[in-house]
């Protein structure tokens, strides 16, 4: 029988390797990427929950569509800066990033 | 299939998928790990008894995110999709730290008694009833944030702005009246130059004319 801890050891795996991957990526879009996936590890989360502790009220689920638009809203504009980086200094690598105007 | 099977089906497919994102240096490989990870979660909240939430990761995370990301993949150049393996220190600091972060949270999760409900199958309308009566407010307030977000991203992304543009005409050109007139028609809504010295007789003659209708009007009264 599947329980609430093994969505939330999921989401802590999810979130694990997402964290690994942004802590180790060089160009800015991995990063954006990997944040994506920490995201969605909060996502299942929040809907275990909703599901197992709280299930007459939607609200976990609410939640979990709030998180979606911010985090549609958050990938579109990190890919916009990420595009707007590459033709100024033609790489992605966020090492090279010293600048937040110019 | 009993829902266990599936769980761990998918569990497996979505944690795989990650580590493939995560091990490819191609990003364009990555993509795909992404994507079946994302895929494989709308799959996991099926099994938590949202249609609603399975329908709206495959649209949003399945669709709308892929296909951007693999847009700005393609915009950005094939510099960008291939990167080195992280160093040796860097990947083990990385790994120490992420482990860390499951061991703690799996500890805390470990021994947490959570009071667990009995099962109740949402359907859409239950989410509907509280996104739009309760939540109404955050609700519009994240459909501006997404406007914002889009013309923030337009704004952003565009290929040159008029400042620039500017400096850079004047720094080509000795007389400013000429490099304004150049910028000021590179615009659309503005008058181009060429009205500029039609419109400058006619606001000379405007004040002779209405001299000429004063001492007009005082040669009438007198």
């Amino acid at each position: 029988m599947i329980g609430l801890n093994h969505y939330l050891f999921f989401g802590a795996a999810l979130f694990a390797i997402g964290l690994y991957g942004a802590l180790t990526a060089k160009s800015a879009l991995r990063v954006v990427v990997c944040v994506e996936l920490i995201l969605n590890a909060v996502n299942v989360n929040l809907a275990a929950f909703s599901a197992y502790v709280a299930p007459k009220q939607a609200v976990g689920m609410n939640f979990v569509v709030f998180l979606m638009v911010v985090a549609a809203a958050e990938v579109g504009l990190a890919l916009a800066i990420v595009i707007s980086l590459n033709r100024t200094d033609d790489v992605g690598a966020i090492d090279g990033i010293r600048r937040l105007r110019g | 299939m009993s829902a266990t099977v599936l769980f761990y089906l998918y569990a497996a497919v979505a944690l795989a998928g990650a580590i493939a994102l995560v091990r490819a240096r191609n990003l364009i490989h990555g993509i795909i790990g992404l994507f079946a990870t994302l895929v494989a979660i709308g799959g996991l909240y099926l099994l938590l008894g949202s249609e609603f939430l399975a329908a709206m990761q495959l649209f949003v995370y399945g669709g709308a995110v892929t296909v951007l990301v693999l847009f700005a993949l393609m915009l950005a150049g094939p510099k960008v999709a291939t990167e080195a393996a992280p160093s040796r220190g860097v990947a083990w600091i990385a790994g120490v730290v992420s482990a860390a972060f499951f061991v703690a949270v799996g500890a805390v999760l470990w021994r947490t008694g959570w009071q667990l409900a009995p099962p109740h199958i949402h359907d859409t309308a239950s989410i509907a009833t509280i996104l739009f009566s309760r939540y109404v407010l955050p609700f519009e307030i994240a459909g501006l944030s997404l406007t914002i977000a889009l013309i923030g991203a337009v704004v952003i992304s565009r290929e040159d702005d008029i400042s620039s543009a500017t400096a850079v005409v004047i720094s080509r050109d000795d007389d400013i009246a000429s490099a304004t007139a150049v910028v000021i028609s590179r615009d659309d809504d503005l008058p181009t130059p060429a009205h500029a010295p039609a419109e400058q007789p006619a606001s000379d003659s405007a004040p002779v004319a209405t001299a000429a209708d004063l001492a007009g009007d005082e040669g009438g009264a007198v």
